[in-house]
């Protein structure tokens, strides 16, 4: 059961996860960012940082419930290495900040991808602003 | 495709190769389905009218994938395996937008015997409004 954002602390970690960054999932994160302006391409032998920041941030947000109208407001990321398309990257997040604004909370989640070998492959930190 | 950049090419105040890319709403909504991300202001016409947005917009994360390509066409597996990034969001990218990535290097740095490369990024709308602000550093493999 996703988690509610009144229900949520500083340092909480969210469920650990992993997810399998496949042909067919890289193949339709491309075609949606027109890599190739909606001509198919070949997947490519590894995972573009971004697709891998997506998915790090999918697997947390079906882990928290976000009101509708919830707005990304900044985002740090970094890379630390190539991941091969078949890879299963298993993502961490936790809450660094959680403000109150009036109408507004402010929220600072930091994310972590590894790698099968828990090497972290990608580290990240997204602001987000949720309508209360 | 454009060459990937090699230290000898890169000297601080230069341009990096501009992306430029036409936000539809199909594209916002193959990300969604991409991404998994499926906040109504991205993909609900009647829902994001009723907001102060009024009306939808791209994924940040949509906007960053455009930033990453540039990156990549500079500087290729250095950037997979040794970018960073830190941007914000100044303001929406709506459907039927034209955005032009831009990078410019501001400095380059030697840390440990490996060459860091610091940019200034920013992506604007056909209207010249900035739509994200922000700067990379890429770490140059050898």
């Amino acid at each position: 059961m996703p988690i509610k954002i009144e229900q949520l602390v500083v340092g909480y970690e969210f469920p650990p996860n992993g997810y399998k960054l496949e042909p067919s999932v890289i193949a339709k994160y491309l075609e949606a960012v027109s890599r190739t302006s909606g001509q198919d391409s070949p997947v490519p032998e590894f995972v573009p940082p971004m697709a891998i920041a997506a998915y790090t941030m999918l697997v947390m947000s079906r882990a928290l419930s976000l009101p509708p109208g919830s707005i990304h407001a900044s985002q740090e990321l970094e890379f630390f290495k190539l991941v091969p398309v078949g890879t299963t990257i298993n993502c961490r997040g936790r809450v660094a900040q959680k403000l109150n604004r009036g109408k507004l909370n402010l929220l600072v989640i930091e994310l972590d991808a590894l790698n099968h070998e828990q090497e972290k492959v990608l580290s990240g930190q997204a602001t987000i602003v949720v309508p209360s | 495709m454009n060459k990937e950049l090699k230290l000898s090419d890169l000297h601080q105040g230069d341009s990096l190769s501009s992306v430029v890319k036409h936000v539809t709403q199909e594209n916002i909504n193959l990300y969604a389905e991409a991404s998994g991300d499926f906040n109504p202001i991205h993909i609900d016409e009647s829902f994001a009218a009723q907001t102060p947005l009024g009306g939808t917009i791209a994924h940040g994360m949509l906007i960053l994938a455009y930033v990453s390509e540039m990156m990549t066409e500079a500087f290729g597996n250095s950037w997979q395996a040794g970018g960073k990034l830190s941007v914000r969001f100044k303001a929406p990218a709506r459907p039927e937008d034209i955005i032009t990535v831009t990078g410019k290097i501001d400095s380059i740095e030697q840390k440990e015997d490996t060459p860091y490369v610091n940019c200034d990024l920013e992506t604007r709308n056909q209207h010249g409004e900035i739509i994200v602000t922000g700067k990379a550093t890429v770490k140059l493999c050898s």
